[in-house]
């Protein structure tokens, strides 16, 4: 795994926590602005739209009132044929903006004139010029101008036209039908116009100011661009043109929108070769004319400003994070340098070196606690490894006495083996494993009066010491009173009774004692509580001595011990042992047991004494697998040869 | 003298030695019958792509205006060669004006009856008892002789040319050309699927329409030389269906030194429509031919609207100049 440090965890988390936080109040924060910076400037669009459409309003409504009025002028027929062209020319003298102005009468309307009477007077230079228009080549009657108002009995804004007689400047034409009574009857009878020049128009319109590349355009009724900072599509193009070449479907329809007169402030994204990329539009109709404004602004600049404070902001933040991680970093590592010196401290305590020098703390924290804590283990480990030093030494003094003590347990008891080399008869073999390092069992052998056999085999209650002592005592007395005596009964009652006097500690010892004569084989022996031999005859059977009834020696003071006899062939042999071969333990708790130590000697009847035991020792070794021995094992077997 | 200045001189004087000097090379003046638009994109393509001066032609195309026609161009000689729809042409004639036909280009009729769906005409007998805005200036013989046939009485107003009082809502109907005053109410915001449309060619009347025309005496004296202005005409129309942006362009060009309001969407649509005019796939004639049949379709309508009847034969108006 890859080491990391706590600086490290804490500025990870801290940072991914401040960055989600980040990003969710800066959504909230540019959406907030966004929308308001829309609504602003959708505000300041329908202002912007407004303004414009009343300053050529401003022209436009006062031009609609001259022919109005002309026309009940005429309607009421104050004026005399001859007087229309003076009053015209006085008409256009008092408004400047108006070009030319039209009186058309339906045909023979003055018989006297013919088919065509039409007055006109127009502006030529700074004069006023006059003239009457009507004949085969300007048919009047069929033009827009005339026929529209007519049919459709209402005023008439044409569609503007650059007027080629003028100096091909952008016009347009504003017509109002007149009446007048013939035979009492209302009758249509004509109709006059005002021609306005637009060039003002295209003046206001690119005064028009928007951000850094928008700009306002205005539609005619049929969609014709009329005013357009693009040059190339005034008069060539509608707006329903310009959507088919760039493939706007989109744009038709704002198109649409716009000519029906309606109003809207929406997003567009425009591609066209002279303007691309997402725009907003605002549109408002103009009331006189039907015409269509538009004001365009592009949705970058629009939001410039939010995105310029975004980049700042997002500056503002990175660095911010940055310092942040280094604080973060700073505090970190101060806190917890002491607890790289305490690491290495530990290190050092751990190798032995109690008396490190720990890291100063001058706060009052947690980390004084830790300080605290250190130099408490610290003194206390000290203390602990002195104790344990004394405790290790007097410990060691004691096992070299017990080595001492086991070494001369085991030398009190014979262990050259074979022990009679001059006695062809007899044949013995013997071991004793302690579990301790001095053991409470115990066995013995030696020759009476150079025929007399006699060997005992015994366990003290208890281990250690005072049983390895005990049994010193106990090996001790039965030498010294089988010195006088022949008897295994004898023997062993004297042995209890000097051990059950002043037996303070109440320690007894289980005994077989037997007493073999070499001469003729009779086996004399008392068996005080202890596990009964295996005799091996002739090499053919074994069978195990019946069981005891005497009690273990040591108890009481007075028991009175028998004894038994048994006659032993050349070849017979006895099979002795501890308690600690029949309840030798594995890891399960299972006891080695009896039926096993018959069945290893049913295999090996005729094995020498010496084989017999080792055979012994592997199977118990087979069943223990390795479990510690928990008490004394002791074998011996014994071979009369007779 | 700088060197950037040399070059081009060279380059001039080379260009003299290498033209040939041709004395015999004559010249046709050339008028269609409208303003510059993309109709005539293949005469212009002829002119531009040098068609005509491979022809051992010079060509000049001059246009007529709102006062004077092309055939008063014909009459006054200002004009050798003109274009005229079929109908008249033969008007013409029977008024009097001696031309022949010697190359029909347009094979079909473009004339449609156009209502707004809002007017509620959804048949062509609906268009019974209404007002049917009809062009002043001609071509009106067609339509009109279709609403005789059918015997609806129909108001017809005189429209000069534009589509105003039809958008206004001023008429019911109109009769439109499917190169251009369709698509110019289109390109005004109405919708495709806002219109009804009935083509005077499902009614029997798909009369063919833009021929070549010159005086009698032209055709006497220069035939050779018109054999080679029609032959190199349709390969100005073969140009022009072939390289339609650069066709477009170029018409676009003269209509700009006209001064007359131009964009190429329309334009477009007015090419790719008078390219199916002369569509032949539905028509036993070869390019360039005008078919007897159709001459005798167009003199009946005439004799039936005007009151002077045709007292010529098919061979004394048409003279076939496409083999």
């Amino acid at each position: 795994m890859k080491k990391t440090t706590l600086s490290y965890h804490i500025i990870r988390n801290v940072l991914l926590f401040c960055i989600g936080l980040f990003l969710v109040t800066f959504s909230v924060y540019y959406y907030f602005t966004r929308n308001t910076i829309r609504e602003t400037t959708r505000e300041n669009a329908i202002f912007l739209a407004r303004n414009t459409i009343n300053r050529i309003e401003e022209v436009l409504s006062p031009a609609e009132k001259i022919p109005e009025i002309v026309a009940k002028t005429l309607e009421s027929e104050f004026l005399s044929k001859d007087s229309l062209i003076p009053f015209l020319k006085s008409v256009l003298s008092i408004n400047n903006n108006v070009y030319g102005s039209i009186i058309a009468y339906e045909p023979d309307f003055f018989p006297e004139q013919g088919t065509y009477f039409a007055p006109y007077a127009y502006r030529q230079g700074d004069s006023i010029c006059s003239s009457v228009l009507g004949d085969k080549n300007y048919e009047y009657f069929y033009m827009d101008w005339y026929q529209i108002p007519k049919i459709t009995n209402a005023p008439y804004w044409s569609e503007p036209y650059f007027d080629e007689g003028g100096g091909n400047v952008l016009m347009t034409t504003y017509s109002v039908p007149f009446h007048t009574y013939k035979n009492g009857a209302r009758v249509f009878s004509g109709i006059v116009t005002v021609d306005i020049s637009l060039e003002w128009l295209t003046k206001i319109m690119s005064q028009v100011k928007i951000l850094d590349t928008g700009y306002a355009f205005l539609l005619s009724r049929n969609g014709v661009v009329i005013a357009h900072p693009n040059k190339d599509y005034v008069m060539n193009q509608t707006i329903f043109t310009i959507a088919k070449e760039n493939n706007q479907p989109s744009m038709r329809e704002t198109g649409r929108n716009m000519i029906q007169g309606k109003s809207n402030f929406e997003s567009a994204g425009f591609k066209s070769k002279w303007k691309s990329g997402k725009l907003w539009i605002n549109y408002a109709p103009l009331p006189s004319s039907h015409w269509s404004i538009g004001v365009i602004y592009p949705d970058k600049e629009m939001f410039a400003s939010l995105h310029r404070i975004n980049i700042i902001l997002l500056i503002l933040i990175v660095t911010g994070l940055f310092l942040l991680s280094y604080v973060i970093y700073k505090i970190v590592n101060n806190l917890t340098s002491p607890l790289k010196h305490f690491a290495e401290s530990a290190r050092l305590i751990a190798e032995g070196n109690f008396n490190v020098q720990l890291p100063q703390i001058k706060t009052e924290d947690e980390m004084k606690e830790l300080y605290n804590s250190f130099s408490y283990m610290q003194r206390e480990l000290g203390n602990y490894i002195a104790t344990l030093k004394e405790t290790t030494t007097a410990k060691e003094k004691i096992e070299s006495e017990l080595r001492i003590a086991k070494e001369i347990q085991m030398s009190m008891i014979p262990h050259i083996f074979p022990p009679f080399p001059d006695l062809p008869q007899i044949d013995v073999f013997a071991v004793l494993k302690s579990a301790k390092e001095v053991g409470g069992d115990l066995y013995d052998f030696f020759v009476i009066d150079g025929n007399k056999f006699c060997f005992a085999i015994g366990d003290v209650s208890g281990k250690g010491v005072p049983a390895s002592l005990f049994m010193a005592v106990t090996r001790t007395l039965v030498r010294s009173i089988s010195d006088k005596e022949f008897s295994p009964s004898v023997i062993v009652g004297t042995l209890n009774k000097s051990i059950s006097q002043n037996n303070e500690s109440s320690m007894f010892v289980t005994l077989f004692l037997g007493v073999l004569d070499l001469s003729n084989g009779v086996l004399n022996y008392t068996n005080a509580g202890h596990n009964p031999p295996v005799i091996i005859k002739n090499s053919r059977e074994s069978t195990m001595f019946e069981k005891t009834k005497y009690i273990p020696v040591g108890l009481f003071e007075d028991f009175e011990y028998g004894e038994s006899s048994l006659q032993l062939d050349s070849g017979d042999k006895i099979f002795l042992y501890t308690d600690g071969v029949s309840e030798a333990e594995n890891s399960e708790n299972d006891l080695f047991g009896d039926n096993a130590i018959m069945e290893i000697i049913s295999g090996n009847l005729s094995a020498p004494p010496r084989e017999l035991i080792n055979k012994m020792e592997e199977g118990i070794s087979a069943h223990v697998k390795g479990f510690t021995q928990s008490d004394d094992i002791t074998m011996m077997t014994i071979v009369y040869n007779g | 003298m700088k060197p950037f200045i040399k070059i081009p001189l060279i380059l001039y004087f080379l260009l003299l030695l290498t033209t040939p000097v041709d004395a015999q090379i004559s010249k046709i003046t050339f008028a269609p019958q409208w303003i510059p638009q993309a109709q005539f994109a293949g005469y212009y393509a002829a002119q531009d792509m040098g068609f005509y001066k491979e022809a051992g032609i010079e060509v000049e195309i001059v246009h007529p205006s709102a006062n004077i026609q092309a055939t008063a161009l014909l009459a006054s000689g200002k004009a050798d060669i003109i274009s005229l729809f079929l109908v008249t042409g033969i008007a013409a004639k029977i008024q009097g004006l001696d031309v022949v036909n010697f190359g029909q280009i347009s094979q079909h009729s473009a004339i449609l009856f156009l209502t707004k769906k809002s007017r509620g005409i959804e048949k062509l007998e609906q268009l019974n008892g209404k007002k049917i805005g009809i062009w002043r200036s001609g071509f009106d013989e067609v339509p009109k002789a279709l609403i005789k046939e059918k015997g609806y009485n129909v108001e017809w107003v005189p429209i000069l040319s534009t589509v105003n009082l039809f958008m206004m809502d001023g008429i019911d109907a109109m009769t439109v050309m499917s190169y251009n005053e369709y698509d110019y109410i289109i390109n005004c915001g109405v919708n495709e699927d806002e219109l009804n449309v009935f083509p005077v060619s499902h009614y029997g009347y798909d009369v063919p329409e833009d021929g070549l025309y010159c005086l009698r005496s032209t055709y006497e004296k220069r035939g050779p030389e018109l054999q080679k202005f029609l032959k190199a005409t349709l390969k100005g129309w073969d140009y022009a269906a072939a390289n339609k942006s650069i066709a477009i362009d170029m018409v676009l060009e003269r209509m700009k030194q006209a001064h007359i309001p131009a964009n190429s969407v329309h334009q477009a649509w007015m090419l790719d429509k008078i390219l199916e005019m002369m569509d032949l796939s539905n028509k036993r004639a070869a390019r360039g031919e005008l078919l007897e049949s159709d001459f005798l379709k167009t003199v009946k309508i005439l004799n039936n609207s005007i009151k002077s009847k045709s007292n010529f034969t098919f061979t004394e108006f048409y003279k076939p100049l496409y083999k």
